[in-house]
């Protein structure tokens, strides 16, 4: 089991590096000179930067001294907001977005669990067909277009009622986070749902569920200890990626919601062009996810003793 | 034991002599894409999904042949018109100067017939009023007396006012408010609905060639304005058109880029499932790498990386970013694939009987994956036409003016209160495209895969 | 039927709806399981001998399984005789597990992956016997150990994965055996094995049977098996039992030219009869339109006209010993006693 977990932190480790390299040379093939772009930089950041990244030096002595800085912990200045740091910018905006997203995780995958088994359980019947409908129609809706339509169903409710049910956008409290989150879930719900299902059925047929029926076990113990416990597996398996596929759709969720999110700093900093910000970003989040497919994996572990013992 | 059944009249116990035909049932033999096709046929969800995929193929390719709209052109008459909307406009005379000299005794009313050139209003003095304040609404004033849009202040020995301020053929609802010495509102107001008709003046009517220069046309005449059968955009670009030209963007990417990846993911994967051994481990720990990498993030990176010049669409770059980040998955697959049928039984039979690889890769090893292929495929396809909408949505995709689904929606979503059919349209092509890709990969994974076979 | 059995299944028919129609998977099976004796079942895949045995204990799912007809009365069941068809649970007691312990052919698969070994064993205890969990896992080491399995207290917490096949069915069969069954339904327990496994499993099923006095229906298409363990014999073909009789019946009178097509597919280790194993040629008839007449009918050496169009006789050969087969019928001009010639043709002994 240790050692398990070591190797596997040491792979992410070697991910991060690997995302922070491809990150600092593709960006340093923008054509022409990032610092010379057309951006309203005054000389105050002008200076700093060209002190802190050496970048009248050559390009591999201003990659070490970006690997050092990101060992430490410093994603640099931003170009666009003078004396403004990155790592302040992720520490400001990130917790909003991993609140986001964290609730948009256990929706999904709450909700996935639950509608996958029952869809399973009343296969081919109608409880089955509305939901796996309604599935098809979550895998086939952009995100946006969730988002969009959430936000509308919310200004219809509240215009209906004439009171203020939740709120349309913004940030703070519990009831900002119920639409954005479920919105930001749905998706991925949908998906799960389908896998658990399928997941489900295979196990519903399975062997060892006919050896427990054989035993005398009564319907519901099947369904938690054996059904449940083994049909849960694939769905946890891809919740690694899917918590990548929820960050990314967070930035749409933070833009229609309004939310001041990472993701919606994140799309801002892309269209100025702020450098910084997008490496350090972009490093931070690919860390992130890498990390969180690790836990996942160490999650999976746990319930499968297959990947434990090995 | 009692005898089961009633005797029968005459026995007949002669021995019968056994032919070869009364031994085996035989059931028509079926090769395997012959096998899958009467599999897929039989999914009505999956025949249903490809009569709208091929739809969507001939909306995208023969649709701007019937429709000869250039997706471009703007029709300033109409600016974000809803589909199938009133398309009559009335002549009226060009704008003069008013001075009314008839006022209601009590009350506001309008003069001459209101409409989008010009609304006229005059109204009995109020009471006290130093100056008149006139508010615009587009909505009804409730009884919170949410009034609008304040247009004007004018003093109050004039009881009259005219707005040009931008109309649109629908219904206003205008207030009048009498302010105080101080420029304080009063409890006293005007209020009025008036519901406008298009009109055009005759100058303006000239100049867009509804009337022949140096014609004159009798006041009053109705014209109808281009017809935009799904409405305009806020440009007032003709919508049809639009979706018409924003399909051949997502349907491009949406085919091509899977294409591609796909194709590169094939050669990439068998070769290291063929070869084995170190090459394979060398190549699949890189595969590893690139699958480790936050796929949209990279795509924005390489956005920015490749950058879009002038001119240019940026579906170049968007189908590079995909073909480079996407193809180790169907790699790993096609691996899997090759491995597992590598150690199969009737590859160590065909290879005992003397078959070359050749022969090995095209009769055994080809035939096999390619179910695997197609269905990955037809996955593949409604996630690249989310991946371009995504992108184009956060304006990271293709670049204006040249359409596509994605950045229609972007660009719909901004007006989504009032015309919502601006980002109606676009999401809802891109759901039905993506819905029928899905249902048909689901029904071509039914049919293709013999682990299936049994199942529902 | 004789009263002295324990289970006593009559008529039993059972139906699957599947894409191309509805097959007749079990077409009227009778069968009695005596005390602490061995019945065999044997028949080739897709006779329906798992069918039939399933559907005795419940298993079969429904849809698309659906039991048309028949009774399986256990006798003696709180002083009762008790038709158990299609019943989960007997007074509120599922006999399943307590009453009739089952084994099945993959034990690799039958197993749950992500729970341990003896909690697996104990879940029965715990369900039927009211123990604790602590007490229940301690007897799941004890069962362990009669099944013969080494260092019982360290598997038990061990996990499907870590087991062999050949160890793995023994759980099985502590399992099975956990709540002492009067019945054990062995279904294939050694077609996944190898031979010297197979050997092993099938000793010890003979070990607790004498020591418990438990009896066993055994389902295999191995008739090594079958001389090895059984009491009674019941042939299977197309969903009907064409044969039953004793061991001796079975090997030394077949009553059925099925049977015989069986024994002369199998291999012996006699010198002396130097011949070549013979296959029976094609395959059985389509279950989804079971044919008017015999079902052995296309593939029978023995065939005649009348086995084309009408259903055969049951007769009876002595002894509990019966065939259905027209070449024992009374009006059959070359009238038969028994078929069982190792050597082809019909001719007497």
């Amino acid at each position: 089991m240790g050692r398990y977990a070591l190797k596997r932190l040491l792979q992410g480790v070697i991910t991060v590096w690997f995302i922070a390299t491809a990150t600092f040379f593709g960006m340093h093939a923008v054509p022409g000179d990032p610092l010379a772009a057309d951006k309203a930089m005054t000389e105050t950041i002008r200076a700093n930067l060209e002190a802190k990244y050496g970048l009248d030096q050559p390009l591999h002595i201003q990659y070490a001294i970006y690997l050092k800085n990101l060992v430490q912990g410093d994603f640099g200045i931003s170009y666009t907001q003078e004396n403004r740091e990155v790592n302040d910018i992720i520490q400001e905006h990130f917790p909003v977005s991993a609140t986001l997203g964290i609730l948009a995780v256990v929706f999904a995958a709450l909700g996935g669990i639950l509608w996958g088994a029952l869809t399973a359980l009343y296969r081919n019947r109608l409880p089955d067909t509305i939901i796996m409908f309604l599935v098809i129609l979550g895998i086939s809706v952009p995100s946006f277009v969730v988002a969009a339509l959430g936000q509308l169903s919310l200004v219809s409710a509240n215009n209906l009622t004439g009171i203020s049910i939740l709120p349309v956008g913004g940030w703070g409290t519990i009831w900002h986070m119920i639409v954005p989150s479920m919105v930001l879930g749905l998706s991925t719900m949908a998906y799960l749902t389908r896998l658990m299902r399928s997941s489900m059925l295979e196990i519903v047929s399975s062997d060892f569920v006919r050896t427990a029926r054989a035993k005398g076990v009564p319907a519901t113990q099947i369904f938690t200890r054996h059904q449940l416990r083994n049909a849960i597996l694939p769905v946890i398996t891809v919740l690694g990626p899917q918590i990548a596929v929820i960050t990314t759709g967070g930035f749409v969720v933070e833009i229609v919601f309004a939310i001041p999110g990472l993701g919606r700093y994140f799309v801002q900093a892309v269209q100025q062009l702020d450098y910084t910000v997008i490496m350090g970003t972009t490093v931070f989040y690919g860390a992130f996810l890498v990390f969180m497919v690790i836990l996942v994996d160490f999650i999976y572990s746990l319930i499968d003793p297959r990947v434990r013992l090995e | 034991m009692a005898q089961t059944q009633t005797q029968p009249q005459q026995l007949d116990f002669t021995p019968i002599q056994q032919t070869e035909e009364i031994q085996g049932i035989s059931r028509p033999s079926l090769s395997y894409w012959q096998d899958a096709w009467i599999r897929l046929k039989t999914n009505r969800r999956a025949l249903i999904s490809l009569y709208i995929i091929i739809g969507l193929l001939l909306f995208t390719f023969l649709g701007p042949l019937v429709w000869q709209v250039d997706p471009a052109q703007q029709d300033v008459n109409q600016i974000s018109q809803a589909p199938f909307a009133d398309r009559t406009v009335t002549l009226v005379k060009d704008y003069t100067p008013w001075n009314p000299t008839v006022y209601p005794q009590n009350g506001i009313e309008w003069e001459d017939t209101p409409n989008t050139e010009i609304v006229r209003l005059k109204w009995s003095p109020l009471e006290g009023a130093d100056q008149y304040r006139i508010y615009r609404n587009v909505y009804p004033i409730g009884p919170e007396r949410s009034l609008g849009l304040p247009l004007f202040e004018i003093s109050a020995d004039q009881t009259w006012s005219e707005d040009r301020l931008d109309l649109k053929p629908s219904t206003y609802y205008y207030t009048v408010v009498a302010l105080d010495g101080q420029g304080r509102e009063t409890d006293l107001y005007h209020e009025i609905e008036v519901e406008l008709t298009r009109a055009i003046t005759l100058t303006e009517a000239r100049n867009r060639g509804l009337v022949a220069q140096g014609e004159n046309a009798e006041i009053g005449t109705q014209f109808k304005y281009d017809l935009h059968p799904l409405g305009t955009d806020y440009l007032g670009r003709d919508m049809l058109a639009r979706l018409m030209h924003g399909a051949r963007v997502s349907l491009f990417i949406g085919f091509f880029a899977p294409l591609l990846y796909v194709l590169f993911g094939v050669v990439y994967g068998s070769t290291a499932g063929f070869l084995g051994g170190a090459t394979d481990q060398v190549l699949m720990r890189s595969a590893d790498f690139v699958v480790a990498l936050p796929f949209l993030l990279f795509m924005i990176l390489f956005k920015i990386v490749f950058g879009i010049g002038p001119g240019e669409s940026g579906i170049t770059p968007m189908l590079i970013a995909m073909v480079v980040l996407l193809w180790p998955s169907t790699a790993r697959l096609v691996r899997g694939q090759i491995l597992q049928i590598r150690e199969e039984g009737y590859i160590s039979a065909s290879t005992l009987l003397g078959a070359k690889t050749n022969y090995l890769i095209m009769r055994h090893m080809i035939p096999n994956t390619m179910g695997v292929i197609l269905v990955t495929v037809t996955f593949a396809v409604p996630s690249a036409i989310f991946t371009e909408a995504f992108l184009s949505f956060i304006g990271m995709g293709v670049a204006p003016p040249t359409p596509s689904w994605g950045s229609m929606c972007n660009e719909g979503i901004k007006t989504m209160l009032s015309t919502p059919h601006e980002l109606i349209f676009p999401a809802l092509l891109i759901s039905i495209t993506v819905l029928a890709f899905n249902l048909l990969g689901d029904g071509l994974r039914d049919a293709l895969d013999a682990r299936m076979r049994n199942r529902e | 039927m004789v009263s002295n059995s324990l289970l006593t299944v009559k008529d039993l028919k059972v139906e699957f709806d599947t894409y191309g129609g509805i097959v007749q998977a079990v077409r009227g099976v009778s069968f009695d399981v005596k005390p602490g004796k061995t019945l065999a079942i044997v028949g080739e895949s897709g006779c329906g001998k798992s069918v039939t045995v399933q559907s005795v204990m419940g298993l079969i799912p429904m849809p698309p399984g659906r039991i048309t007809d028949g009774q399986a009365v256990m006798h003696g069941l709180d002083g009762q005789d008790v038709d158990i068809l299609g019943r989960k649970t007997i007074n509120g007691q599922d006999i399943r597990g307590d009453k009739i312990g089952m084994i099945f052919q993959d034990p690799m698969t039958s197993l749950n992956p992500t729970m341990n070994i003896g909690n697996q064993i104990s879940e029965t205890l715990i369900v039927h016997r009211g123990m604790s969990k602590k007490d229940a896992f301690q007897r799941a080491i004890e069962l362990l150990e009669l099944a013969k399995i080494p260092e019982p207290d360290k598997r038990a917490s061990q996990y499907p994965f870590e087991f062999s096949g050949g160890m793995l069915q023994r759980a099985m069969i502590a399992m099975a055996i956990a709540c002492e069954p009067e019945i054990l339904i062995a279904d294939e327990p050694t077609t996944a094995l190898d031979v010297t496994i197979q050997a092993q499993i099938l000793d010890l099923l003979v070990d607790l049977q004498k020591e418990n006095g438990m009896s066993i229906i055994l389902i295999t298409h191995d008739l090594g098996v079958v001389a090895r363990m059984a009491d009674e014999v019941l042939v299977m073909y197309a969903g009907q039992v064409v044969e039953h009789g004793s061991v001796d019946d079975i090997f030394y009178r077949s009553g059925h030219p099925y049977t015989l097509g069986l024994r002369q597919a199998m291999p012996t280790n006699d010198q002396n009869a130097a011949r070549k194993l013979t296959p029976i040629d094609g395959s059985p008839p389509d279950l989804f339109n079971p044919p008017p007449g015999c079902g052995y009918c296309a593939r029978c050496p023995h065939a005649m006209q009348v086995c084309q169009d009408n259903p055969p006789p049951v007769v009876d050969l002595g002894d509990g010993h019966w065939g259905r087969c027209w070449l024992h019928h009374a009006d059959n001009p070359n009238h038969v006693e028994a078929i069982h010639s190792t050597h082809g043709g019909g001719s007497s002994d």
